[in-house]
């Protein structure tokens, strides 16, 4: 049993890491050009180099995995030469980086090809003052340089004497600074720290949307989850029992139609008819308020669909197991030693006919979050399956990881729960 | 013994290829739900075929009011840009089932979702053939990479693929390649390992036979029946998929109609028509639960054959 | 024997037809069976497989599934007729007073259940009895079956305890209630021969004791002459003869029953002094029977009147029933075999002095799998590396042309070495040379010239051929794969030469497998293997899945194909009987060693090695009054992981305490190897004349034939 669950977790692991790769690579590597899609098509290649390297993607593709998976700050630490540490701004509330230097917080920035120091007030504010010529280090090429952190969260490089020219994106287009740095840390603490970075669309970090997000898909799953199981698993076991039966070719056509049919198709269908012809339920849900989530009736339709969806697909699982148990030799041993047909049922057969079900629909809940997306885009529910949808489309693509990664890691977190669920039902693994 | 020149009893013969398939489609009409299944697809496929050459009206012209419900001249209605409902859903069927857009302008026969699926039992039969057959090291590399592509919630692989690649017919035949691959991988390698115990493999082993000729010579055709079943599931799930991509805006490119995008577009107006959500809805759930219907059915009679 | 008591009898079956209804139709599976089984008694129901057997005991229970039922007749248990009863009462019935015992206890016992919780429920829902004196009466009935440790084995789930015990659980929950009918479907077919000799001994024992009546079924005459007192022979779903045991063996009146008795060897035979001869011909499908009798188209004594007219089932002698229009004229003694039948026996071996060219020779071959734990230690590697010693320290040599027969009971290693010889396996250590080449590594080293040389034929039918191609694509592979042949004619040709050097035509070249029946795919089989034209065969058991009456064919092929092109062979079998009738020379192998090796009839007289002389004893022999002393083992086989220290048989050796200090010298000291003849080597601590002096297990068998007239 050991060896089984130490395998289980070795292989998540070993499959996480798989996971992240394949997606980072896909999504920043294969996506092509980000800054085409946020600067336009009407940008200077000049302008669109400056802005690649002020979001960190002048570098090569491993360091930039190495940053997202598990930050970077250790690694500007070094250039820098002091700590680096975040703090919470008390004004905006937002978490900002800042190096710690002798008992006080600095940041720099360059005027005039003048470096200055900022020092971290109490109150979140910065006092500014001429940082001394000492700060000048020897770079590779024989010229002086300086590495600091600077005011938007970035570990950056200065050149003495050689302020560097940058193109910032403003509300109002680019804007050319001079007294740049050369080179840009963005800083982040890595997806592994819970730090997925700084989201594209809203120009705020990932993490400040995606936990009510979480939230939200959670309670819509947990009640789907909640209404699905106990109805699946009866009917399953219901129509196992009665093999070949007209119960149990009503119930497998049903929940064949339910799975066979996409969850917009159901979505809408609910939408059309309690929705809009019968008016019983408002056919989208709006949140206006964060609190809104417990607005039963906001709920309804969504829940219903997912469970339509879900519902299909463990029922034919279930049956399945319970008919091939059912036709097992120690059922007939049971039967035949004249026990009553309820204990040979409830007693001999589900037991064993629920584990393969519960294996599989632990593996089945990447399919439920597939169903989820759909369901929320269809009924604009703010969760995370239309919060990775619109990263999608946006091209936002540290949120489109951050959202990917968790949505797999539920997945294959259920699916080792699965997995060790699985051992302890199972004697003959418990025991060997 | 002296025979010279034996020859072979004619009426002894195996049966021909088209023998046989008739032979397995018989054995469809002897369930009754296998039957309907194979019925609803074929009427879809006829739909397609008789698309090719006739539709009502151009699907893609604006030539009458918007949001029309269904009436005389448009049986099925309009939409929101004033084009014949029923020629949109006539021609619908064709880049899931009939044509593929390759992005230089060429045009394949066979539709997006039968390529796909075609793509994934390609690439899952030989990973799952070298993991089965072969194991050990093999079993557990094929199996943890497949491990990592299962992992991905489906849905999640579409929006990640076609927001890297864009939008086109080859993205989603990728995306349908890639997360069908595990599946059939997965099924071949149980198939595999099954048959890989019993004698026959054992004398092809002791001939000195490759690997590649065990896998594939020896393997393969006995994993056919139960594989063909997976693909008539398989193509049910891509139609499910590409419906699905249509209606989030992000499958099959434009202009040819495709259901799902007829329902999200039908979807906004569903106040001012609410029957124009209905139609391409019905399209795809009838096809999916027909091919549904139809594995089911083989599925049912080629085990009760083993028996 | 019991004498038939004048109580009416627990079980009367009358002309019971049983038939399933399939897609288009419905078939009898069973027609016309009559029997009665009275209190104490034991009726054996013998037969082939497909022949109808369990159908009549599923009958009896009322379990023939959802498309199954009694057709006609009357199945009349203590005088009430169990047809059309509810199920309500079938249920009080099963297990309360109707209780089963099934081929293979694993599976009938539920995985997931411990089996206390098995045993206890059928007193607690049929007596209503108390958990603590439901637990009490089991582990009372645990200790009746010689359960070792009972208590600790209720607390444990069935996959934690040996085949053999599990066969004793079943046993044992089935005789809980005191049943008055105890039905048994082949119990101990899944067995090995030790277990099952103990198994019978205990069945034996319980009838005596409880006054049940038991219906045995099986397919093995040895094991019903053993525990049985009357006997029916099934045939083609239908009662063919019945009557008490000794009269079936000794004056069997039916053609099919005459058959079976001449289809099998006797323990002892040898094929230079016996032939085997087959029933022709295949046991028809129930939808195919033909009409009149059953068996004409098999019977050698068929007339008109048998292709006419359907015998009825009529008596023959008091107790003695049969269904044969011709039984009183039919002298099985007078019996001579059709032409197409007869076979020579092979040329006496040539005088002693030159053997043949060893082709063959291995020395002190191993091979040990590591094996993994599963305990937390284990995963980590804190413990030493384990190793399952499947095979340890085997030597021998093979003569060309002669046939080597190996046997052992499961696990024994048998099935490692042949692995290991055809290169299945790579050899851990040790030397294993063929024709000077070196066959210690895998397949994939060895050069084509040796494949080809060594060949296999395969044991399950149903798997030797590859369900996907013709008859002749398969033949045909080894012979383009080893180049025997050019062009696609000759390949033909060759094919169809093959096919009829394993009598077969060609017509069966475009077959598929599955038009085949098991004794053709066996034939099959052998002549791909033979298509190469092999040095050497390896047969792993190729007969012991084959019904009774093709064994026979299948062996004659073989003994006829060796003399023909000089074939050396390695025989693999669990049948005693078979590999003395086939073999020259016999290793026996336990635990991963050879026990003992040498000319075949060497082994079977004393002197002979403690565990050849068990399973000697535990051998069913199809003879009532045959005399076999009674030496049976106890325990299990050890783990190969850790196999006993010295000798590997002194756990269980019932001579162990011939030695001085109960042969602790057996324990710590690997054995020598006592050699009471050139050729002839025992691994054993016992001095050869204490061998010598063990009495033989068998009476000599040359006279059991002889006897059947004095008997009567």
């Amino acid at each position: 049993m050991a060896r089984f669950i130490l395998r289980s977790l070795l292989s998540t692991a070993v499959t996480m890491f798989l996971v992240s790769l394949a997606l980072f690579l896909l999504v920043e590597v294969g996506s092509g050009d980000i800054t085409v899609k946020i600067l336009g098509v009407f940008s200077t290649p000049e302008q669109r180099a400056s802005y690649r390297a002020q979001l960190g993607l002048d570098q090569p593709w491993y360091l930039r995995y190495l940053d997202w998976l598990v930050g970077n700050d250790w690694r500007a630490e070094r250039l820098v030469g002091h700590p680096l540490v975040t703090v919470r701004n008390p004004q905006s509330g937002e978490l900002e980086w800042w190096a710690q230097v002798a008992g006080e917080q600095l940041r720099w920035d360059m005027e005039e090809g003048q470096i200055y120091e900022l020092v971290r007030q109490e109150d979140g504010s910065a006092m500014r003052r001429p940082a001394p010529e000492t700060i000048w280090r020897e770079g590779p090429e024989g010229e002086a340089v300086f590495w600091g952190v600077d005011e938007q969260n970035r570990a950056a490089m200065w050149i003495q004497g050689k302020p560097g020219v940058a193109f910032i994106l403003t509300k109002a287009g680019m804007r050319q600074e001079t007294d740049a740095p050369h080179r840009y840390i963005p800083l982040r603490k890595g997806l592994l720290r819970g730090d997925p970075g700084m989201s594209l669309m809203t120009g705020r970090p990932v993490m400040a949307t995606l936990p009510t997000r979480i939230r939200n898909t959670f309670v819509l799953a947990g009640l789907a989850f909640m209404v699905v199981m106990p109805l699946a698993l009866l009917f399953g076991i219901v129509a196992g029992v009665n093999e070949g039966r007209p119960l149990d070719r009503t119930i497998s056509i049903t929940s064949l139609a339910l799975t066979a049919t996409p969850e917009f198709v159901t979505g809408v269908f609910l939408i059309l008819i309690l929705g809009i012809w019968l008016r019983v339920l408002p056919p989208t849900t709006v949140f206006l308020s964060d609190s809104d989530i417990w607005n039963l009736k906001l709920l309804v339709l969504p829940v219903l669909t997912l469970t339509a969806v879900e519902l299909g697909y463990v029922v034919r699982m279930t049956r399945a197991s319970m008919v091939e148990v059912m036709n097992s030799p120690y059922i007939r041993t049971a039967i035949l030693k004249g026990m009553p047909f309820r204990r040979v049922v409830f007693r001999h057969a589900v037991r064993n006919a629920l584990m393969a079900p519960i294996t599989v629909i632990m593996l089945h809940v990447n399919w439920l979050v597939g169903g989820i997306v759909v369901v929320e885009v269809v009924f604009g529910f703010p969760g995370l399956g239309s919060y990775i949808y619109d990263a999608a489309i946006f091209g936002d693509f540290n949120a489109v990881e951050a959202a990917a990664m968790l949505m797999v890691t539920i997945a294959v977190g259920t699916r080792l729960v699965g997995d060790v669920i699985y051992t302890l039902l199972n004697p003959r693994i418990r025991y060997s | 013994m002296a025979v010279a020149q034996p020859t072979v009893d004619p009426a002894r013969r195996r049966p021909s290829r088209l023998q046989r398939l008739w032979a397995g489609l018989a054995l469809v009409f002897q369930s009754r739900v296998g039957t309907i299944g194979l019925a609803m697809v074929l009427f879809w496929v006829v739909v397609a075929l008789i698309s090719l050459v006739w539709t009502p009206y151009p699907p893609n012209a604006s030539l009458f009011e918007q949001n029309l419900p269904p009436n005389g001249t448009n049986w099925l209605g309009t939409d929101h840009l004033g084009r014949d409902l029923l020629s949109r859903l006539m021609t619908g069927t064709q880049v899931i089932l009939l044509k593929t857009r390759l992005p230089n302008g060429l045009v394949l026969p066979i539709g997006v979702a039968i390529w796909g699926v075609l793509g994934s039992l390609v690439l899952g039969t030989v990973l799952g053939l070298n993991a089965g057959y072969r194991g050990g090291w093999w079993d557990q590399t094929i199996m943890q990479v497949l491990d990592a592509l299962i992992a991905f919630p489906r849905i999640v692989l579409y929006l990640v693929v076609i927001a890297a690649l864009g939008q086109g017919d080859w993205v989603v035949i990728l995306a349908i390649t890639v997360t069908g691959a595990p599946g059939v991988a997965r099924l071949v390698r149980s198939l595999a390992l099954d048959i890989k115990t019993r004698d026959f493999i054992r004398a092809a082993e002791t001939r000195g036979e490759s690997p590649w000729y065990i896998m594939f010579v020896e393997i393969l055709p006995n994993a056919r029946g139960p594989l063909i079943v997976d693909a008539m599931l398989r193509v049910g799930y891509a139609i499910f998929a590409i419906g699905t991509l249509g209606f989030l805006g992000i499958g099959l490119p434009p202009p040819d109609p495709d259901w799902g995008s007829m329902v999200n577009d039908a979807r906004r107006f569903i106040y001012a028509n609410p029957l124009a959500v209905v139609w391409p809805s019905l399209a795809i759930a009838s096809l999916v639960v027909g091919l549904n219907l139809f594995a089911d059915g083989l599925r049912e009679e080629t085990t009760r054959y083993q028996k | 024997m019991s004498e038939p008591t004048r109580q009416p009898p627990v079980l009367t079956i009358e002309n019971l037809a049983v038939a399933y209804r399939v897609r288009g139709g419905e078939i009898e599976a069973v027609q016309d069976v009559s029997f009665s089984i009275h209190r104490g008694e034991s009726f054996g129901l013998v037969g082939e497989s497909g022949c109808g057997k369990s159908t009549v005991a599923w009958a009896i229970v009322g379990f023939l599934g959802a498309n199954g039922y009694v057709k006609r007749g009357a199945i009349r248990f203590m005088g009430r007729d169990l047809v059309g009863r509810s199920q309500e009462e079938l249920r009080r019935l099963r297990g309360a007073q109707i209780a089963m015992v099934y081929q293979d206890p694993m599976q009938a016992l539920n995985p997931s259940l411990r089996i206390g919780d098995q045993l206890k429920e059928v007193l607690t829902v049929h007596r209503g009895m108390s958990d603590q004196e439901a637990t009490r009466r089991c582990i009372e009935m645990l200790e009746r079956v010689y359960m070792p440790d009972p208590a600790d084995v209720m607390r444990r789930y069935p996959h934690q305890i040996s085949g053999g015990q599990q066969q004793r659980v079943v046993i044992a929950m089935a005789l809980l209630t005191n049943p008055a009918l105890l039905i048994m479907d082949e119990p101990t077919t899944a067995l090995d021969v030790t277990v099952e000799a103990v198994v019978l001994d205990l069945i034996a024992e319980l009838r005596r004791e409880f006054d049940t009546a038991i219906l045995y079924i099986s397919h093995n005459l040895g094991v019903v002459a053993r525990v049985c007192n009357r006997v029916g022979v099934m045939y083609a779903g239908e009662l063919v003869e019945r009557a008490p045991v000794r009269e079936i063996f000794q004056d069997p009146r039916h053609p099919y029953t005459q058959g079976l008795m001449r289809c099998v060897p006797r323990l002892g035979q040898d094929k230079r002094s016996a032939v085997l001869y087959p029933i022709p011909g295949r046991v028809p499908p129930p939808d195919q029977r033909p009409e009149g009798c059953v068996f004409h188209p098999r019977c050698d004594h068929a007339e008109e009147r048998c292709v006419a007219e359907r015998p009825g089932f009529r008596p023959y002698r008091a107790e003695h029933m049969v269904r044969c229009h011709l039984a009183e004229t039919i002298d099985p003694r007078a019996w001579t075999p059709p032409p197409d039948l007869a076979f020579p026996l092979p040329q006496a071996p040539e005088p002693n002095g030159r053997t043949g060219e060893i082709i063959l020779e291995v020395d002190r071959l191993r091979k040990y799998y590591t094996a993994q734990g599963n305990s937390l230690r284990d995963v980590l590697g804190l413990t030493p590396k384990r190793f399952v010693q499947a095979v340890q320290e085997v030597s021998f040599q093979v003569p060309r042309g002669k046939t080597l027969g190996i046997v052992g009971e499961s696990g024994c290693g048998k099935s490692t070495l042949v692995k290991t010889l055809i290169g299945l396996e790579s050899a851990t250590d040790g030397r294993a040379e063929f024709l000077g080449f070196d066959i210690t590594v895998d397949l994939s080293q060895r050069p084509l010239e040796v494949i080809e040389e060594l060949q296999m034929v395969f044991q399950n039918p149903d798997s030797t051929m590859n369900p996907a191609y013709t008859v002749g694509h398969q033949i045909g592979r080894p012979l383009r794969r080893f180049r025997k042949v050019q062009t696609r004619e000759e390949e033909y040709r060759e094919v169809v030469r093959l096919l009829e050097a394993v009598r077969l035509d060609a017509s069966y070249y475009d077959r598929l497998p599955r038009q085949l029946s098991g004794g053709e795919k066996q034939r099959v089989g052998i002549a791909r293997a033979l298509a190469s034209r092999p040095e050497l065969i390896l047969c792993d058991e190729p007969v012991s899945a084959l019904d009774v009456s093709v064994q026979a064919a299948v062996l004659n092929l073989l003994l006829e194909l060796q003399q023909r092109y000089g074939t050396t062979m390695i025989f693999i079998a669990h049948d005693l009987s078979v590999v003395r009738f086939f073999s020259d020379y016999v290793a026996v192998m336990y635990l991963g060693q050879i026990m003992e090796f040498g000319p075949a009839e060497a082994i079977y007289a004393p002197p002979y090695h403690p565990y050849t002389e068990a399973l000697l004893s535990a051998v069913p022999i199809p003879d009532p009054d045959a005399h076999q002393r009674h030496i049976r083992l106890e325990g299990n086989v050890p783990s190969a992981l850790s196999p006993p220290s010295g000798c590997p048989f002194h756990t269980r050796c019932p001579r162990r305490h011939l030695l001085p200090d109960n042969g602790a010298v057996c324990a710590q000291e690997r054995p020598p190897w006592r050699e009471p003849a050139e050729g002839h080597r025992i691994l054993c601590h016992l001095p050869l004349e204490t061998l010598q002096a063990l009495e033989p297990v068998l009476e000599p068998v040359a006279s059991a034939s002889g006897a059947e007239t004095s008997a009567r």
